[in-house]
């Protein structure tokens, strides 16, 4: 059976035809194609993406202020160092900062050597089948949902710091002046551990990252003049990683600053100041758990009760973005290695519990 | 790998005049006494050396002897083993997962032997790497300094001391006398190259190995690196991986060739002085390496 | 101070160069002096070496304590409580049997949807904007991406509040809103992230055909940025599932089967918010129950991210 071409295509076989006329039918589809406004769709979608996100942060933004504006303008500024006491119109915060401040600065203490300690292990000195299921591990911790480990915190470690941890503490000989008064379990010293368990997988996970990222030339240039892996660790390794490790410890801090509901449980909620470390106290965050539902609405108190959001919002998000930007601004460090290493450094820098 | 000065026309008469050439450059080295003949007890001596990563063997049964004060090319198309043999005298594959069978002697110590600390090694042997690797978070004066430093030498004054003298000898220290407190990393790349073998020879090392130090260089840096190494054999015993043959007949004393074998793994297939290896070859893959036939 | 076993009386060796072997005879050159002080200090520098690693492993250890205790008490306080129907049946009063947090499961599973069904298409488009259009808008987004991330959750759950509770009550969908804002900047970073290292060469071929953007967008760079687009968004599920704080002030809890997304809903974190701080036993096993589903449902679903961003990986190749 012979093969009978179709006209089209016998157009295109006889010599004399030029070589380059187009196939027919094509250059009409094209044309038309190229005339579509599809892309008018495409950058909709994209700015309304934008404008939506932006429409969010400004709403948040907004809204918080306007709520708060009764109590900021009733306090001004004074709202930063006084004490809170609605029942007399007083609604400020400082009492609460220093709990802040408090249980952050012991939580770092205790989260910092420990978590770098961690990082350098496992970036360096440990043998390799350690340290893969170890930096699985530490992870899964950052993956616990905050509300768990509040829980268990009230329920387990409470009775465990009232009998054992607390009495112990105040029998140390130099630091033991820091812990004075009762052992009553719930205190600034129990928040700020539960805070260093929640912040530690931040400081590792960020940390490790950033030691690895040191480039094994530098690493063998120390080995090569006779250094002890300690050694590498300590004077190329580490400083190598200073940004990365800077950024770990911002992001930690933020976390710290705006964990509300672990706090809330394992604290006291006292809105006295506290004089030890052993004292129930209240944070930013405990103190919005503890007193937003107890506000009327409309009043003035929760007014006051959102005025607190406003400054702990300023607090956090000042050490936080401080971190993000120092995340960001990788000029030393190698970039992602694809994709999936991408997303997951980028959520290491924001996974964690911080409700 | 071809030295642009050499004019040829016809095949034959390249390879002709490129063995010439060689010879020629390498008679300028001090090749007379011969390796084993010298007289003084080699630096380092390996025997039966093999490397393996995993399952992959990289270089076999690599018997060799290197002599004190001179300068030993190793030398081979790249995947031969060269740079892994290089590693294995100061126990670099420990670091990189690598498995070293056969024996090394630095003198009279067992490089591998189980009491050895590979510290201990290291302090004896120092290493400049393909690409010039300053630590750079340290200025150049901490640079210099920063074997020293590891190896427990605390006095400012003997730091001080150590680290004019290793920049001397790198052929630094009037360029950056006046700037010790700046980073390293400011440095041009031959400069911060020749920071490198300063904070090798600080250490005082018997032997420096060299891998490829000149592959990431500009031809001028190359060249003042060149005069450098002659200059340093006179007084540790230099091991230079070089995939350049010229480089190696300007420069080396004695050249050890590193070729394929048939099955894909790198053993060591000559060694001798260079004059003799390049000019009159034993071994006909030599032969055929070192007139441009292979690799 | 030298810190040699013995007395070097170092000679000067500025510009001399370094000896070799023959000494002065009044004492030792400079290069006997290093390598002296090099084999002196071996011993110490390799026993202060251990004691770091021993005291890194220490650290080590203290990292994974807490989180080995914590699972292990959960798991024990936990599966107890999670016999007969504990799953299926509604909350009863203290003392009744067949009690259960059916109800928040549910509810933790529409307010999830519903929150990703609303963040996950803003954080992809928003992303497109910012990779695609480089300048001062999208360094804005990127700036705002970044104060929201450090916004705490409870600043969040207010927000919600004072926008959808004072407008229409509590509902779940006030928690969705207020988890949907909690993830959204999670979303864009990662989204972000996982699009800026699809290599520009791709994104020019697919342009330098003609195509119109959208078509280059949907089949070249999604394509290649989909693990991390989805490990990214699944990570920031598993997060938002955990979250307490934006839920407390919001959907208000529930005894009962919500399905209407507009009315009070109960949620896993907040049954365990609730019923921990009640001191009855009924309400503690229910408490360490529910925080080992929750916890489960987590890890799986962090597992479940980064398995399915493998297996996308590996099939992009």
């Amino acid at each position: 059976m012979t093969y009978r071409p179709d006209a089209a295509v016998s157009t295109l076989r006889t010599p004399e035809a030029s070589s380059w006329e187009p196939v027919a039918g094509i250059a009409s589809i094209l044309e038309r194609r190229r005339s579509r406004p599809r892309g008018r769709l495409y950058a909709a979608v994209r700015w309304g993406g934008a404008a939506v996100f932006a429409g969010v942060f400004l709403l948040l933004l907004v809204t918080l202020f306007h709520q708060a504006w009764a109590a900021l303008a009733h306090m001004g500024l004074s709202i930063l160092w006084r004490g809170w006491n609605p029942a007399k119109a007083q609604f400020g915060a400082g009492v609460f900062i220093v709990g802040t401040l408090l249980t952050t600065v012991v939580a770092l203490v205790i989260a910092v050597p420990v978590g770098l300690g961690t990082a350098t292990f496992l970036a360096g000195l440990a043998p390799r089948w350690v340290a893969a299921p170890c930096t699985v591990l530490v992870e899964f911790l950052a993956a616990i949902p905050s509300i768990v480990v509040g829980l268990w915190g009230l329920i387990v470690l409470t009775p465990l710091f009232a009998r054992h941890v607390e009495p112990f503490l105040k029998e140390v000989p130099l630091l033991g002046a820091l812990f004075h008064g009762q052992p009553l379990g719930a205190s600034i010293l129990l928040a700020s551990v539960v805070l260093a368990i929640m912040v530690l997988p931040t400081i590792v996970a960020l940390s490790r990252v950033a030691m690895s990222g040191v480039a094994m030339a530098d690493r063998e240039a120390g080995l090569a003049l006779a250094a002890t892996r300690w050694q590498v660790a300590r004077k190329v390794v580490i400083p190598g990683a200073r940004r990365g490790i800077r950024a770990a410890v911002t992001l930690a801090m933020g976390r710290a600053f705006g964990e509300a509901i672990a706090v809330a449980m394992v604290i006291g909620n006292n809105t006295a100041l506290p004089h030890s470390l052993l004292s129930p106290g209240a944070t930013l965050g405990s103190a919005i758990v503890n007193s937003f539902s107890e506000a009327n609405p409309g009043s003035l108190e929760k007014s006051g009760v959102v005025a607190l959001v406003i400054v702990l919002l300023a607090i956090s998000v000042l050490v936080n973005a401080g971190g993000q930007l120092l995340l960001r601004v990788r000029e030393e460090g190698p970039p992602p290695r694809g994709p999936v290493d991408g997303a997951v450094e980028a959520i290491a820098g924001t996974v964690g519990p911080a409700s | 790998m071809t030295d642009s000065s050499a004019p040829s026309t016809s095949p034959g008469d390249k390879t002709a005049t490129l063995t010439a050439t060689l010879a020629e450059e390498a008679g300028h080295g001090d090749g007379a006494a011969g390796l084993l003949g010298s007289d003084a007890t080699p630096a380092v001596t390996l025997q039966g050396v093999a490397v393996s990563f995993g399952d992959h063997v990289a270089v076999r049964n690599t018997t060799l002897s290197l002599a004190t004060n001179r300068v030993t090319a190793l030398v081979g198309p790249s995947g031969c083993g060269k740079t892994s043999i290089l590693r294995a005298v100061n126990r670099l594959h420990d670091h990189t997962g690598g498995t070293v069978s056969g024996t090394i002697r630095l003198g009279e110590l067992d490089v591998y032997a189980p009491g050895t600390s590979p510290e201990l090694v290291r302090s004896k042997v120092g290493m400049v790497f393909q690409r010039p690797n300053p630590f750079p978070t340290m200025s150049i004066f901490d640079n210099v300094v920063a074997g020293l430093r590891f190896n427990g030498v605390r006095s400012k004054a003997l730091l001080a001391e150590a680290g004019e003298a290793a920049l001397r000898h790198a052929a630094l220290w009037d360029i950056v006398k006046d700037r010790l407190r700046d980073p390293a990393v400011r440095l041009s790349g031959g400069q911060q190259q020749r920071l490198c073998i300063a904070r090798a020879l600080a250490v005082e090392p018997e032997v420096l190995l060299m891998d490829e130090p000149c592959s990431a260089l500009d031809p001028v840096a190359t060249g003042k690196i060149e005069a450098l190494i002659t200059e340093l054999a006179q007084h540790v015993t230099v091991v230079l991986v070089t995939h350049n043959m010229f480089q190696a007949a300007r420069v080396s004393d004695d050249t050890a060739v590193f070729l394929l074998g048939e099955d894909r793994v790198g053993e060591l297939v000559e060694v001798g002085p260079t004059g003799e290896v390049f000019g009159s070859p034993r071994d006909e893959r030599t032969r055929a390496y070192v007139t441009g036939h292979i690799g | 101070m030298s810190d040699l076993p013995f007395d070097v009386p170092v000679t000067a060796g500025a510009g001399a160069g370094v000896r070799v072997g023959a000494g002065t005879l009044a004492g030792l050159t400079r290069r006997d002096a290093v390598r002296a002080a090099a084999c002196a200090h071996l011993d110490r520098r390799r026993r202060l070496g251990r004691l770091a690693t021993v005291m890194c492993v220490g650290a080590l250890a203290l990292s994974l304590l807490p989180l080995v205790a914590l699972v292990v008490y959960v798991v024990s306080r936990g599966l107890p409580a999670l016999s007969g129907g504990f799953l299926v049946h509604t909350p009863t009063p203290e003392g009744i049997p067949g009690n259960g947090i059916g109800n928040a499961v549910v509810g933790t599973l529409i307010i999830v949807a519903l929150a990703m069904a609303m963040a996950v298409p803003v954080g992809l488009a928003a992303a497109l904007f910012v990779v695609e259009r480089p300048g001062r808008l999208s360094g804005a987004l990127r700036l705002a991406a970044d104060v929201l991330t450090g916004t705490p959750s409870i600043a969040i759950g207010v927000f919600a509040y004072l926008t959808f509770v004072l407008a229409f009550g509590y509902s779940g969908l006030a928690g969705s809103f207020a988890l949907a804002v909690l993830m959204l900047p999670i979303m864009l970073r990662a989204d972000e992230e996982a699009m800026s290292t699809v290599p520009d060469e791709l994104w020019e071929a697919g342009l330098a055909l003609g195509s119109p953007r959208a078509r280059v967008v949907r089949s070249v760079v999604l394509r290649s940025a989909l693990p991390g687009i989805v490990t990214g968004n699944l990570l920031a599920m598993a997060r938002a599932i955990g979250e307490t704080a934006p839920l407390i002030f919001t959907i208000f809890g529930s005894q009962f089967f919500v399905f209407r997304p507009t009315a009070p809903m109960a949620a896993l974190p907040l049954t365990i918010y609730t019923n921990a701080t009640e001191p009855y036993a009924d309400a503690q096993r229910t408490a360490w129950g529910t925080a080992l589903v929750l916890m489960v449902l987590v890890v799986l679903l962090s597992v479940a991210a980064r398995a399915v961003a493998a297996y996308l990986h590996r099939k992009a190749r």
